[in-house]
């Protein structure tokens, strides 16, 4: 039964089981691709990130510092599902590749350009480094990224948390650079800009747990927030650290650039009704 | 989920298409050529990047522009607009006018979700080959599903999905999602690619494609014994997704039901295809239940076969493994065989080649297929399309990172 789209309550929600944030300049992701890890978090194949786009290093450490926080007994993540909202990723890859394919020809042109520096990449390799069977993806690819990735997410986890998706919960991680890598002419980078990634680790709405609540109709005619999704992150990062820290949870919302917004709300203010 | 679950939920249905593609601009020319057996990969000129002087694959016959009051861009506009933007435009277009909303339909009712699985390395790369700096600039442009909405005049959620290969069937099973929860009343939901040098260039690096020089229209094979990678194609499909009480409300069109989504990952490997079948087959499992057909009622399943040596094998099994002893007579063909691999647009194009195969109650064939495999031991429809009762189709799609989808598209009624 479709819901009505007027009602002062959530359409879907989902809750918030661990999370983190990761950053790192661009000068640092390089130690990054081989360890630098919690050291309870689980191993990666060796060398799994040699090739990996910046962005999904720093969201597989988000995604490694998420499980070390997890409360003992960890659950087994082995049917999570994957979603990976990432800005720009490959950038830095393709810029290289363009340049010494016109320099030199095709044979530049690397064979892990596609498979692991594109959108679908971060997702891929959470998914294949940690061993999750559940469906993976990429969403986003621009500025909205961030919605993108909430309400993709939020939208999987109402199949889920119906039984009709054999997943026990997804990862969403969201990730972008807080100003962009400026490239010279061999698209070497001469900044060295912050790579930022937040790790959600979400399940379908349970008691003690932080929400996110995405409400349909509540944002109609908003304008989104102009601002980086790196910047958005930060926003996020510290509203979740207020709830660690505090046992609260700051204010947080975010407008998609379409008529919704997500919300992000303390375990015992969500609400029970039309959830995920 | 049982067959009693399943029939609870609204049904999804496909009321409008648009598509470009090797094949035709439309359903009907779609329809028609893979029903005949037709290729549509031929040699082209050798790109920015090409390390041979002859090579194989399947572009475009042609894109439409939009049909007219469906797009805030006139003539002129649409064709200075950049390839992959038109090449997704069109179909769009041709979905909207094929599905013919109520003009007062609420355009905040209607999403969009884009298959795409590497915008912005297409972007770059034929920015780059016209002597521009994009790649260079610390800038971030506003996405393609986004321009595509705005120009289609589409203001509800607007997301890309991105899974390689799988990416438009991605697209697909995300819009069902929006339409069940009721947060849009209208979806158009698929996909597009296009042939980009440093595409080519990798997928060959990684000797993925076909190296044949012989003829381009023998060169992709799947399943065959002398298979040796795939084709490359360029286009893809769209399709109007509503409930179908909304659809029969407003007396629509129904070209099927996209009646089950199953998904799954490998967690193998980033490239290469895992050759255990377990959880490809299990994608096809959960689609059959979630549409709540069992195995002995699937009439067609569209593999996402590419011609690879090491896949096609791979998805026979998962195939036999879903369907056990079904496996045995339920038709299985790969429309690649005429289309080429259409990477991000190739799901959605092949729910054209399910529906065609619902609408004509014909298999069509796995034209190439002179010696199956016999590691590939399915009931293939080799060489012709093969007349058939079909109400109930599956259509697979993998990509890298592991991604496996199944489709169960059924009849509209």
């Amino acid at each position: 039964m479709p819901i009505s789209l007027h009602t002062a309550g959530p359409a879907a929600a989902c809750a918030v089981a661990s999370h983190a944030m990761v950053e790192a300049r661009l000068s640092a992701i390089d130690a990054l691709r081989t360890g630098g890890w919690p050291a309870t978090a689980p191993a990666l194949p060796p060398r799994f990130l040699r090739h990996s786009d910046e962005q999904t290093v720093v969201g597989m450490h988000a995604v490694l510092a998420a499980i070390a926080r997890y409360p003992e007994p960890r659950p087994s993540f082995d049917l999570y599902g994957v979603i990976a909202a990432s800005c720009q990723a490959g950038r830095i890859s393709a810029a290289q590749t363009l340049v010494q394919a016109a320099a030199i020809g095709g044979t530049a042109v690397s064979t892990r350009i596609v498979p692991e520096c594109s959108l679908h990449s971060p997702a891929g390799a959470v998914s294949v480094g940690l061993g999750m069977h559940g469906p993976n993806i990429g969403v986003g690819g621009g500025p909205d990224a961030l919605a993108e990735g909430l309400f993709t997410a939020i939208a999987w986890l109402r199949p889920m948390a119906a039984g009709r998706m054999r997943c026990d919960g997804v990862w969403l991680i969201v990730s972008g650079w807080d100003e962009e890598p400026v490239l010279d002419a061999a698209g070497t980078p001469v900044t060295d800009p912050i790579c930022r990634a937040v790790a959600l680790s979400l399940v379908p709405l349970r008691a003690g747990h932080l929400a996110l609540e995405l409400h349909v109709d509540a944002a109609a005619g908003l304008q989104p927030p102009a601002q980086t999704t790196s910047g958005l992150l930060t926003a996020l990062g510290n509203a979740l650290a207020a709830h660690d820290h505090a046992g609260g949870v700051s204010q947080w919302s975010h407008r998609c650039p379409w008529a919704a917004e997500i919300r992000l709300v303390p375990a015992d203010a969500a609400t029970q009704g039309e959830a995920a | 989920m049982t067959s009693a679950t399943a029939a609870a939920r609204d049904s999804i249905m496909i009321t409008g298409i648009g598509a470009v593609s090797p094949l035709g601009s439309s359903a009907a020319e779609i329809t028609a050529n893979l029903l005949a057996g037709a290729s549509g990969v031929r040699s082209i000129p050798p790109h920015a990047f090409a390390r041979e002087s002859r090579q194989f694959a399947a572009p475009l016959t042609g894109i439409p522009p939009p049909p007219a009051g469906t797009c805030h861009l006139d003539a002129a506009a649409f064709a200075a607009l950049p390839r992959l933007d038109r090449l997704c435009l069109s179909p769009i277009t041709h979905a909207l006018a094929d599905a013919a909303l109520p003009a007062g339909t609420p355009r905040t009712r209607i999403g969009l979700v884009l298959g795409q699985g590497a915008e912005h390395l297409k972007v770059w790369d034929f920015d780059f080959l016209d002597h521009g700096t994009l790649v260079f600039e610390p800038r971030q442009g506003r996405s393609l599903v986004h321009r595509l909405a705005e120009h289609a005049g589409i203001a509800g959620p607007a997301v890309t999905a991105a899974a390689a290969c799988a990416s438009s069937g991605y697209a697909m099973a995300l819009g069902r999602t929006w339409l069940e929860a009721g947060w849009v009343d209208a979806c158009i939901v698929g996909g597009c690619d296009i042939l980009s040098p440093t595409a080519l260039a990798a997928f060959y690096n990684l000797r993925a494609l076909s190296r044949r020089g012989d003829d381009p229209t023998k060169s992709s094979r799947p399943f065959d014994r002398d298979r040796d990678g795939f084709v490359m194609g360029e286009g893809g499909a769209f399709f109007m997704l509503e409930r179908r009480a909304d659809a029969a409300r407003r007396g629509a069109r129904m070209y099927g039901e996209l009646a089950g989504v199953g998904m799954s990952s490998d967690a193998s490997h980033m490239v290469t295809p895992c050759i255990d079948p377990r959880n490809a087959a299990r994608a096809i499992v959960m689609a059959m239940e979630d549409a709540g057909v069992g195995p002995e009622e699937v009439d067609y399943v569209n593999a996402h076969a590419a011609g690879t040596p090491v896949g096609d094998a791979a998805e026979a099994g998962a195939i036999r493994l879903a369907l056990d002893t079904a496996a045995d007579r339920v038709p299985v063909s790969s429309t690649k065989s005429m289309s080429g691999h259409l990477v991000s647009g190739a799901a959605a194009f092949e729910a054209i080649a399910c529906l065609a195969a619902i609408e004509r109650q014909a298999i069509p064939p796995t034209v190439n297929l002179d010696h199956p495999d016999e590691n590939c031991p399915l009931d293939h429809v080799p060489h012709v399309a093969r007349p058939a009762r079909v109400r109930v189709t599956a259509s697979n799609s993998f990509g890298f990172g592991g991604s496996n989808l199944c489709l169960v598209i059924r009849a509209a009624s």
